[in-house]
């Protein structure tokens, strides 16, 4: 096992830096999720970790090794890819052998190997079958087995569950999760999902552009974006964002008012989740900011919760997600009053 | 009504392509005398033609042409598998290239058979199978190589890069893992190739119309100046039609596909 070190990792198509100088350092023994919109250049990043893409220019370390002018063979990586690439040709024992039998390991560690690996992923009874033969679900555990019996440095995974259906998806994180526990491995986890990229990372790295934007524990970048993209990306419903300015110590944006202590005068973007905005009654005093009135457009219950549409000023509504409990005579088309959680602002500039 | 239609319309069909073969097969065990008469449906069958057209060499030619064939198609398979995975999978060329490929099959044969002739002679191969294989390259590697193109464009390569990973370096995963995705096309472009092959009369006749002829040189052979000899020139079809038919009936559907080749990608 072994951590990953990126050094101005670039990778250039034409005259467009697909991957641009990026430094990373992938721990240790942890799931590492890189997650932003496609085409940011997540797919790039991984296949150049994995020594199927050559980088423009830039380092890539793993462990002491520098592997950047080595071949993938020779790299002690494992790669499950979005669409399995299972080997039509040869029987799911063969397929999970496969890297094994490439190195020239021996009979006996091979069999026990893939029993191993077989069992853990439930997938014993399915040996002798041909992959064709094979359901989406059964096909992802043969590709996730056939990586961990090579007992590689590190796992890279390129969008492993999108093929998958939603419930079976669900499913499968938890099973990845489980096994990345149990192996103690280095995982490094492609998605565009923001919400599997939560459930997953112990470590989240969140890319637009072909540049990281932020990286930390999930629960940090949620809590404490460090600028609009991510403050958007990372969360749904997404992050309401209310462009203002700041003057004498008084936030105003859209008709909503709020005085900040600190605030450097200058125009900024006001950013509050939706579960930060609340009724007037429902936040004691000293935690609220200043009420302020909105046009309910839509309510959306959603169960235990639900989701409204406000209207201030502007075109773009505020989304809110409240609970149910407290809707009470709420109708829709009627004016309300809100505050913010004033412990929960954002302020970009 | 419609059914009616498809049926009839099917016979026609059935009656068009059938009919000269059926032709021939009558042809080729008439007599001389019955052959005058190409009316006459009631006659006694004889060997007569066959026998001279065995006894006239005919099978040392198709044997002629088996070689040419057979050292044509494998030349052409490695030759055109490469291209074609260079062409599918690393892009060599651009999409121009994949295009392009054919073009060389729109050249009048007439205008590469003069230099062929020159290059045979001072090699000092002319009337041997050297100067007619090259010859019969020229227009079998690129439809192979076209062939190809489909066949490796529909193999995911992810496939490849899997087996880089798991530690096969390029040339074993192309050989190991890529290949045997395509190998049902390889067989297809192998049977069409020989029949391209088999098939051609115009650089065997020129480069090697001498001693060592192939089929379709012997056969065009029975246009005597005695005239046509009908008989024993339907038996020599035969024997150059029969083989061609069975190999294509077996492999049609892949030969489909495969003919639909580098198109099929942008
Ligand atoms: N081989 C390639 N040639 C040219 N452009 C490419 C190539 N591979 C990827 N790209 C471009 O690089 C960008 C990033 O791609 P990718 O890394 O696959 O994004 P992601 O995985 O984040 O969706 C995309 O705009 C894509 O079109
Ligand atoms: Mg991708």
């Amino acid at each position: 096992m072994a951590g990953i070190r990126l050094e101005r990792l670039t990778k250039r198509y034409g005259s467009k830096n697909v991957v641009d100088g990026i430094d990373l350092e992938i721990a240790e023994g942890q799931f590492t999720v890189l997650v932003g919109p496609s085409g940011c250049g997540k797919t790039t990043s991984l296949r150049m970790i994995a020594g199927l893409v050559e980088p423009t220019s830039g380092r890539i370390y793993i462990g002491d090794r520098d592997v950047t002018d080595l071949e993938p063979k020779d790299r002690n990586i494992a790669m499950v890819f979005q669409n399995y690439a299972l080997y039509p040709h040869l029987s799911v024992r063969d397929n999970i052998s496969f890297g094994l039998r490439a190195r020239k390991k021996s009979k006996a560690v091979i069999d026990e190997r893939v029993e191993y690996a077989a069992h853990l992923l439930n997938v014993r009874e399915l040996l002798d079958r041909k992959p064709g033969e094979l359901s989406g679900g059964q096909q992802q555990r043969v590709a996730i087995g056939r990586a961990i019996v090579r007992q590689p440095e590190v796992f890279l995974f390129d969008e492993p569950l999108s093929n998958l259906d939603a419930k079976l998806r669900v499913e499968m994180r938890t099973e990845l999760l489980r096994l990345q526990r149990a192996l103690g491995a280095t995982m490094v986890y492609v998605t565009h999902d923001q919400e599997e990229s939560m459930a997953l990372a112990d470590e989240l790295v969140v890319m637009n552009a072909g540049s990281i934007q932020q990286r930390g524990r999930p629960q940090d970048v949620y809590d404490h974006p460090t600028n609009t993209f991510v403050s958007t990306f990372i969360g749904s419903p997404a992050m309401n964002l209310v462009e203002g300015e700041i003057a004498s110590g008084v936030y105003e944006g859209r008709g909503i008012r709020i005085a900040v202590l600190d605030g450097l005068p200058g125009p900024v973007t006001l950013g509050v989740r939706p579960e930060h905005i609340h009724f007037i009654d429902d936040l004691p005093k000293e935690e609220a900011t200043e009420p302020f009135e909105a046009l309910v457009d839509v309510i959306e219950p959603l169960g235990a919760r639900a989701m409204l549409s406000l209207r201030v000023g502007g075109s773009q509504p505020l989304r809110a997600v409240v609970d149910s409990r407290w809707l009470g005579g709420l109708i829709e088309g009627e004016f309300s009053e809100f505050v913010f959680d004033r412990n929960r602002l954002h302020f970009f500039r | 009504m419609m059914n009616r239609l498809r049926r009839v319309l099917i016979a026609v069909a059935l009656l068009i392509v059938v009919f000269p073969y059926a032709w021939v097969v009558i042809s080729s065990i008439k007599s001389q005398a019955d052959l005058s008469d190409p009316t006459r449906l009631v006659f006694t069958p004889t060997l007569v033609n066959w026998r001279a057209v065995v006894e006239g060499g005919i099978l040392g030619s198709a044997a002629t042409s088996v070689v040419v064939g057979v050292v044509t198609v494998v030349i052409a398979l490695i030759s055109g598998t490469l291209a074609a995975y260079s062409i599918s999978k690393l892009r060599t060329g651009g999409d121009k290239t994949r295009f392009t490929v054919l073009l060389s099959e729109m050249m009048p044969p007439a205008v590469l058979v003069i230099p062929l002739f020159f290059l045979a002679l001072s090699a000092g191969v002319r009337d041997t199978l050297f100067a007619v294989i090259p010859a019969h390259l020229t227009f079998v590697v690129p439809v192979v190589t076209w062939f190809m193109i489909g066949f490796f464009d529909a193999v995911p390569d992810e496939l490849e890069e899997q087996a880089r990973v798991d530690g096969y370096g390029r040339v074993r995963a192309f050989s190991k893992v890529v290949l045997p995705q395509v190998l049902p096309g390889l067989g297809a472009a192998a049977i069409f190739a020989f029949i391209l092959s088999w098939n051609d009369l115009f650089y065997a006749l020129i480069l090697a119309g001498g001693n060592t002829r192939t089929l379709p040189v012997a056969i065009a052979g029975f246009n005597t100046f005695r005239g046509v000899e009908l008989g024993t020139m339907s038996a020599a079809i035969l024997i150059s039609v029969v083989p061609v038919l069975t190999a294509s009936f077996f492999v049609q559907r892949r030969l489909i596909q495969g003919l639909s080749g580098g198109g099929v990608k942008g």
